[in-house]
């Protein structure tokens, strides 16, 4: 119930951000399921997708006045461990 | 035991022993995570380049388990076995060569190549016949689910009137990336008899005599081979990879239940993003393990 309050007050603190974040998660998914087969497109779609993250992490932060150097740091460890694993299976 | 518990509660839930944040989300560890997924990936790339193209090709995929699987299907729907055919699997091998050579993605070439003329051509006279294209696909069974999800390539493997079937795959580069194409001809031969006597006499005759394109057949064996090599290490990998996720996901959900509880306050990433975003890439990679058929 508290997590649900605290999604709830997520939420609309910024609901343009995270309706983006959500929408941008819904065309990832339509765009990979439509090139499906086509390597290159499917990389650069994954790609488009990580620097999206990373930039959205950023972009929150600073509206949030929460922007550090480790919040950073976070969004783009996280972003390119993704981004090579999954590299290896589309485009070894 | 208490030892074993504590330690997993470091790992994944907020306390004072790992500051309120799951050890495994603190930038040590996702720095760690980071230096394997590098390893990983130069080590792909070191082998690549010693072994030639075996493991240029992200793929699980073999004729004889394809064989298998369409011969599954079609017995699920009461209808006969599908024998191999040597003949079938030089038209497929030809018209995967000639698709790579020509660069297109077509059942029909640009210079107006037809599948029939592979298949007249390898020496099988049909009098029914068929071909199903895949490309970019992973593993065996996603092939012919993809076939079997498809109204016109289900009606293609499951059509009474063909005996005989024969598979390509094979690498090569298609619109300027590696690719891996799947080509399964299907046939009935024109004179049942004739053709049943000739395939049993084609061994035989190709390994006497040198001018009956011998290369296909070692070549054929040596993409079987690849096949056999690259079993173990892709979907090994796809499952490290998913566990990986898993783990990560379930990391996140634990933080953000306990930070939420606890009314922790950080500076550190959104949660609730990295689930999402996560999970996204997890649904993509089952997309991406899928590939196109035609």
């Amino acid at each position: 119930m508290k997590l649900l309050k605290h999604i709830q007050k997520e939420f609309k603190k910024n609901p343009f951000d995270y309706l983006l974040f959500v929408t941008v998660c819904v065309f990832f998914i339509l765009a990979l399921n439509i090139f499906q087969g086509e390597r290159l497109v499917e990389f650069i779609i994954i790609l488009a997708f990580v620097s999206f993250y990373i930039i959205w992490g950023i972009y929150h932060h600073v509206i949030e006045n929460s922007l550090h150097l480790k919040v950073v740091l976070e969004y783009v460890l996280i972003g390119f461990t993704i981004l090579f694993l999954v590299k290896i299976l589309v485009m070894p | 035991m208490n030892a074993l518990v504590a330690s997993i509660h470091h790992l994944f839930v907020p306390r004072h022993t790992n500051n309120f944040k799951a050890k495994l989300l603190h930038h040590d560890f996702l720095t760690i995570y980071l230096a394997c997924a590098l390893m990983i990936t130069a080590g792909v790339s070191h082998l690549q380049s010693t072994q030639g193209s075996i493991l240029g090709y992200a793929t699980d995929i073999s004729p004889q388990k394809l064989i298998e699987l369409t011969n599954r299907e079609r017995e699920s729907q009461g209808l006969g076995t599908l024998k191999k055919n040597d003949k079938l699997a030089v038209a497929a091998q030809k018209k995967a060569e000639n698709m790579f050579e020509k660069d297109y993605w077509s059942h029909y070439g640009p210079a107006g190549e037809t599948p029939w003329q592979f298949i007249l051509s390898s020496g099988y006279q049909y009098e029914y016949a068929g071909e199903n294209l895949a490309k970019n696909f992973l593993f065996s069974d996603g092939v012919v689910s993809a076939w079997m999800d498809s109204p016109t390539h289900r009606d293609n493997m499951l059509r009474k009137e063909y005996t005989d079937v024969g598979f390509a795959v094979a690498n090569g580069v298609l619109n300027g990336e590696e690719t891996t194409l799947v080509v399964q001809m299907f046939g009935t031969p024109l004179y049942p008899t004739t053709e049943a006597k000739n395939n049993n006499d084609a061994q035989p005759q190709e390994a006497a005599a040198p001018n009956s394109a011998p290369a296909k057949v070692p070549q054929t064996a040596v993409l079987s081979e690849g096949n056999t090599a690259q079993t173990s290490f892709y979907p090994i990998f796809l499952n490290v990879n998913l566990i990986f996720f898993s783990v990560l996901i379930l990391a996140l959900l634990l933080d953000f239940y306990f930070a939420a509880k606890l009314n922790l306050i950080h500076i550190k990433g959104k949660n609730l993003i990295h689930i999402l975003f996560v999970s996204s890439i997890t649904i993509g990679t089952f997309l991406v393990i899928k590939g196109s058929i035609l």
